[in-house]
């Protein structure tokens, strides 16, 4: 993947994606031409006080050096503010660029499926918002500043050369393409060092997000050693590769400085060999050692930059790539919209598996009429969570079609499904934040008033005030300072709010304590009435419950029916229910 | 104050490593000597062949062999030195970042989960990631300014020598330049600091939302995200602009400066060969000497706003590496016998913040051998109980001592071989299945292979492509949330620990599966006392004694039967099932 995109691919495609970035470009270049002006003074100088007023004792022409001097000094005022001017513009507009590429990124890796970012390693997911962002950043304040100074400042360079004498000139220009035609071959090997830098520091990132965050884990087990072995070798790897290549850029950018002798060396022979008979002059022969300087030190530069560009370029190119990344879940072209009201659900011929595993769901058929309640029950690995998943379109069938009120789900508009359909998933995930923030995930211009409702409407009032500030009160990082129960608990208050036509919930209540979860189905039964409502359960009683029953095992739904009838059957559910009752007798 | 602050975090970093600075700063020292000779070169090639040759149309034979051979030489040397200079100072940066972010880990390791309650991860992690790296950036690049300011000092000494008048240019020129240079560091360097916070936050969002993807795709909240994103990610760009105006602004100036201070040479240096104190060749030497310094010369100022850069960075690694809430440990060695232990608690008070009691005057009394669950209210302590039994956090108050004696006076190392715990949510980490159970333990297949089918994770593993030898992903991605339980459980039971503690461990298994491993776990040869917190009934009954607890107390302990019978709010917390279903069949009826 990484070599399909080329770099200059990938930076129109930053252009595209942030078009601020290439914003007239060609500005900060104008201005800085006035940098590059001041730079080729002192060789323009120095070539006119050698060849006219600087001839030896008592033969100085004071006046008139005093009069270049004097114009010299005004033209670096004037091209320093330009230059600046042009720098100026150019940090603005590129970190304005990335800042709105950072966000483009971000918003198409989590509209991804949840599939891919839960398998994408977090840190690897993360780093395309945050380091390779901040490489690019870097390179773009230091290193392309610099390109663009020093670009300009070789073409320049090179017009006053051949002004000034064509045959040396194109000695010059000889000089430099040979060694540039050599970087790009060096450029080629840099490419695959910086990629491989790129991967050994996701993977020391990954290695050392898990011995901070599984700390309590590690202390558990006494795993200190073998966790810190696990980082230092992680470590090593990247010290390795980082070292390397930084090592060949070195080497690298060593050479421009046999490069820059062998220049220097033929401008002087050549200048001699063709003497004051074939128009060299002193002084144009010194402004040429000067201004060969000035296009070796620009040279040198880029050779810097190049290898600073090499781990932008790999930077840019995983952006561009994760950018390009097709979404699993699509929007529709042409969006139907849902009928009104509670949602019936359809799966025909529905099969799903995960990309390297077997089958989990096969060819399966269901209709649920609108506001039924249904519970969804079956061993661990029966399919009933990918069921949940297919039907809130978390995932896409392999194979046949889910319908909600008579709709093909893929052809319903993303807004609308995730506004008429919730869903509850197994663990609760709370934001670092307050419980009215969390609860306003589900519904954001909730007022307090309205969330409080929902805590009495689901008779969870006395748990509200219990806590420290209510409503104010904070969950900690990632709801760390709520119980997992508590946590459940804030995700369903929030999917209650959300009030949706179909409500979808997999095993939400699974650690909430009995009492507390008894409450709280009651208060789901009685608002959830009249409510298409699909449950993932555990617990047969709310099977029980439920108005019908769907029995699934190894990716086939086995049996369907009311919890009566399908206790009479003696099948699959008749067994399933016998376990469970024998789980929680007390007696 | 800012330098002097900078120098004393580069000067740590350097006494770590002397040779790798030493070999660096003998590269950079090369270096500007080389740069120095070149311009020498240049002037002698001057008066010895262009002017002779060119002016006065001596002949040109004879004299290239020995331009060509000054000028190789001095590239050769040159080159050399900059390879020396620049590998030998990547050495000490890399290595040193290295060393700094192993340190890192391990010093967290050493550190009390308390302290740990209190940090952001995601800030924690920005620490050992970008803080690590730019509290060293500043190793790479000073080896160079060092030879830099030598080259500075030389240019000085070498244009003195050629004539005062140029010297005192020169010395005037520099000392403003670096002036500047100075200054441009230290105004900008507390601005810096803000863009770094703004880093972390932008990070931990980050984080946390591709964390809770999950949910915000259910409630179709990524835009929400998004928004957030956009807001601190601009917050982030006001920050970077402001300080990269001004430095651009510091940094042409420092440009500009060079081609003045050579105007004002060229002028005193005709005034000079007019009055005969001068060559031609010597007012060309100090121009070119110059000019080599245009690059060169802004270097000072990127390493010192490097090094202030670096004071804010080191000063949060420093608050992780200096955090000294170190858990202290005893020198008790573990008991390796395979004897179940007793645990017995008395008066343990807890509390995670101020103010907000969570186990108050709890007293527990675990026979040798049991299986005891710990029943209570959501919030009612029973996780905290757990946790501390595990001594992941020490009571505030009181004691828990395993066979009599004190968790505190364990060696470290010590507890986990007699205490083993399964947490509610169990924390995979990227490594196969054998990894994952073996945890650094050194044990044996057949271990494995009992405590897998122990835990009731023999079937699924079998089943997985290369069994134990599968790597299961990040936090175990690959697998469901039964499944990371079970190899969780595996991990604690292959340790044949002699107190086993779960919390809440089997919640994502199905329930006959649940009885199945705690039935097993009863039945097996595996002499252990066992503290199930507990949800269902049904691990509740397979327990020989409940601890009920209410408040952070512990409010009665025995049989579930006598528990049943004495204590009316315990029948109603275990029963909610029962009469729920019981109500339901009545109204059905």
């Amino acid at each position: 993947m990484a070599d399909s995109l080329s770099t200059v691919a990938a930076i129109r495609r930053a252009f595209r994606e942030a078009p601020v970035l290439g914003d007239k470009l060609w500005l900060p270049v104008v201005f800085n031409m006035g940098g590059t002006v001041v730079q080729l003074l002192i060789p323009v100088l120095v070539q006119l006080s050698i060849d006219r007023y600087l001839e030896g004792p008592g033969r100085v022409d004071m006046a008139a050096i005093l009069t270049i001097a004097g114009i010299g000094l005004l033209a670096v005022v004037v091209g320093g503010l330009l230059t600046r001017a042009g720098l100026v513009r150019l940090v603005k507009q590129a970190t304005t660029g990335l800042s709105d590429l950072r966000v483009s990124v971000f918003d198409h890796l989590l509209r991804r499926s949840v599939l891919h970012v839960q398998t994408e390693g977090r840190g690897s997911l993360v780093s395309r918002v945050t380091s390779d962002m901040w490489t690019l950043q870097e390179f773009m304040e230091w290193g392309g500043v610099m390109f663009l100074v020093n670009g300009t400042q070789v073409s320049a360079t090179l017009v006053v050369m051949f002004a000034y004498d064509w045959r040396l000139a194109l000695l010059v220009l000889l000089g430099a393409s040979v060694y540039a035609a050599s970087l790009l071959w060096f450029q080629r090997i840099l490419r695959r060092r910086y990629d491989k830098v790129r991967a050994t520091v996701a993977s020391s990132l990954t290695v050392m997000g898990e011995a901070i965050s599984g700390l309590p884990s590690v202390r558990a087990y006494a795993a200190e050693a073998v966790t810190q072995r696990r980082v230092d070798e992680a470590l090593e790897a990247r010290f390795r590769a980082e070292f390397k290549a930084g090592h060949f850029g070195n080497v690298l950018f060593a050479t421009s400085e046999i490069f820059a002798a062998a220049l220097t060396a033929g401008v002087v022979v050549g200048g001699l060999l063709l003497g004051v008979g074939g128009g060299v002059t002193a002084g144009v022969l010194l402004a040429f050692l000067f201004l060969v300087n000035l296009l070796i030190s620009p040279v040198q530069m880029m050779v810097e930059i190049l290898d600073f560009a090499q781990s932008a370029a790999s930077g840019l190119r995983r952006i561009i790539e994760a950018l390009d990344a097709p979404v699993e879940i699509a929007e529709p072209l042409q969006p139907v919209a849902l009928p009104g009201g509670n949602l019936s659900i359809e799966f025909e011929g529905v099969s799903y598996r995960y990309p390297t595993g077997p089958e989990v769901l096969s060819h399966v058929n269901a209709a649920i009429d609108s506001g039924r309640r249904v519970a969804v029950v079956g061993e661990t690995g029966s399919g009933k969570t990918t069921f949940s998943k297919l039907l809130v379109r978390l995932l896409d069938p392999i194979e046949g079609t889910v319908r909600i009120g008579g709709v093909d789900l893929r052809d319903v508009a993303l807004v609308d499904l995730r506004r008429r359909v919730t869903f509850v998933p197994q663990e609760g995930f709370l934001v670092t934040g307050t419980v009215a923030e969390n609860v306003r995930y589900g519904m954001p211009n909730a007022t307090d008033r309205d969330l409080r409702t929902a805590f009495i409407e689901l008779g969870l009032d006395g748990w509200l005030d219990g806590l420290v500030s209510g409503l104010a009160t904070s969950v900690g990082e990632r709801g760390s300072s709520m119980s997992a129960g508590e946590r459940q608990l804030i995700a369903l208050v929030r999917a209650w709010i959300a009030a949706p036509d179909l409500l979808v919930l997999d095993e939400a209540t699974s650690a909430v304590d009995p009492a507390l979860d008894v409450a709280l189905r009651h208060a789901m039964e009685r608002l959830t009435a009249g409510r298409t409502t699909v449950t993932i359960a555990h617990r047969l009683a709310t099977a029980e419950s439920a108005d019908e029953v769907l029995v699934f095992d190894e990716g086939r739904l086995v049996e369907r029916g009311t919890h009566q009838d399908l206790l009479a059957n003696n099948g699959h559910y008749q067994r399933l229910y016998a376990d469970w009752a024998a789980g929680t007798a007390t007696r | 104050m800012v330098l002097s602050q900078g120098l004393r975090i580069v000067g740590r970093f350097i006494r770590a490593r002397p040779w790798s600075f030493a070999s660096a700063v003998t590269g950079a020292a090369l270096f500007a000597g080389s740069i120095i000779a070149s311009s020498a070169v240049i002037g002698w090639i001057t008066d010895t062949a262009i002017l002779p040759v060119l002016q006065d149309g001596e002949p040109t034979h004879g004299r290239l062999t020995g331009v060509v051979a000054a000028i190789a030489a001095v590239a050769a040397w040159k080159a050399a030195a900059i390879v020396m200079r620049r590998t030998s100072a990547g050495w000490l940066q890399l290595r040193t970042r290295q060393d700094l972010r192993s340190q890192l880990i391990g010093t967290q390791m050493d550190l009390e989960l308390a302290w740990f309650d209190r940090q952001s991860i995601g800030n924690l992690l920005s620490v050992a990631d970008t803080d690590a790296e730019q509290g060293t950036s500043v190793l790479a690049p000073l080896p160079y300014a060092t030879g830099v300011s030598l080259l500075v000092v030389g240019t000085v000494v070498l244009l003195a020598l050629l004539d005062p008048w140029l010297g005192l240019v020169a010395l005037v020129g520099m000392t403003l330049v670096v002036a500047i240079e100075v200054r441009s560091a230290t105004v900008l360097y507390p601005f810096w600091e803000r863009i770094q916070v703004q880093h972390g936050v932008v990070s931990g969002l980050a984080h946390e939302m591709f964390d809770g993807a999950l949910t915000l795709k259910a409630l179709g909240r990524e835009p929400m995200a998004t928004q957030r994103m956009k807001t601190e990610s601009d917050e982030l760009r006001e920050r970077l602009v402001y300080v990269g105006v001004r430095w651009e602004t510091y940094r042409t100036i420092i440009v500009s400066l060079i081609p003045a201070i050579s105007l004002i040479t060229l002028a005193v240096g005709a005034a000079r060969v007019d009055a005969g104190a001068i060559s031609a060749g010597d007012v060309v030497t100090a121009l070119y000497l110059l000019s080599l310094l245009t690059f060169p010369i802004q270097l000072i100022a990127f390493v010192l706003f490097d090094l202030a850069v670096a004071i804010p960075a080191w000063n949060r690694v420093a608050a992780v590496m200096t955090a000294d809430e170190v858990v202290k440990h005893g020198a008790v060695v573990a008991d390796e016998s395979g004897t179940p232990a007793p645990v017995e608690s008395s008066t343990v008070g807890f509390s995670y913040e101020e103010g907000v009691q969570v186990l108050d005057g709890l007293d527990i009394d675990i026979p040798a051998g049991r299986t005891v669950a710990i029943v209570g209210r959501t919030g009612s302590g029973k996780t905290t109980l757990a946790l501390l039994l595990a001594r992941l956090w020490d009571p505030k108050s009181g004691s828990i001592r395993i066979d009599g004696r004190d968790l505190r006076d364990f060696a470290r190392f010590e507890l986990p071989k007699e205490v083993a715990f399964v947490a509610q949510e169990a924390f995979l980490f990227d490594d196969t299945v054998r990894g994952n159970i073996s945890l650094g333990l050194d044990v044996g297949e057949s271990e494995i292979d009992a405590a897998t089918a122990l835990a009731g994770a023999s079937e699924f593993v079998t089943d997985l492509p290369r069994g134990l030898d599968t790597p299961i992903g990040e936090r175990g991605a690959s697998l469901s949330g039964g499944q990371r339980q079970r190899l969780a459980l595996a991990r604690a039971l292959v340790r044949k620990p002699r107190l086993l503690i779960l919390d809440d461990a089997t919640s994502a298994v199905d329930p006959s599966v649940e009885r199945a491993i705690l039935e097993r776990l009863r039945e097996a040869s595996m002499p252990s006392t066992v503290v199930i917190v507990a949800y269902r009934p049904s691990s509740i009954r397979l327990a020989d004694e409940v601890v009920f607890v209410s408040a952070g107390r512990v409010v009665d302990q025995g049989t579930h039967a006598e528990l049943m019978a004495r204590q009316p709010t315990y029948a109603d917390l275990v029963q909610a099932y029962e009469r729920d279903a019981a109500l339901r069949s009545r109204d059905d009826g």
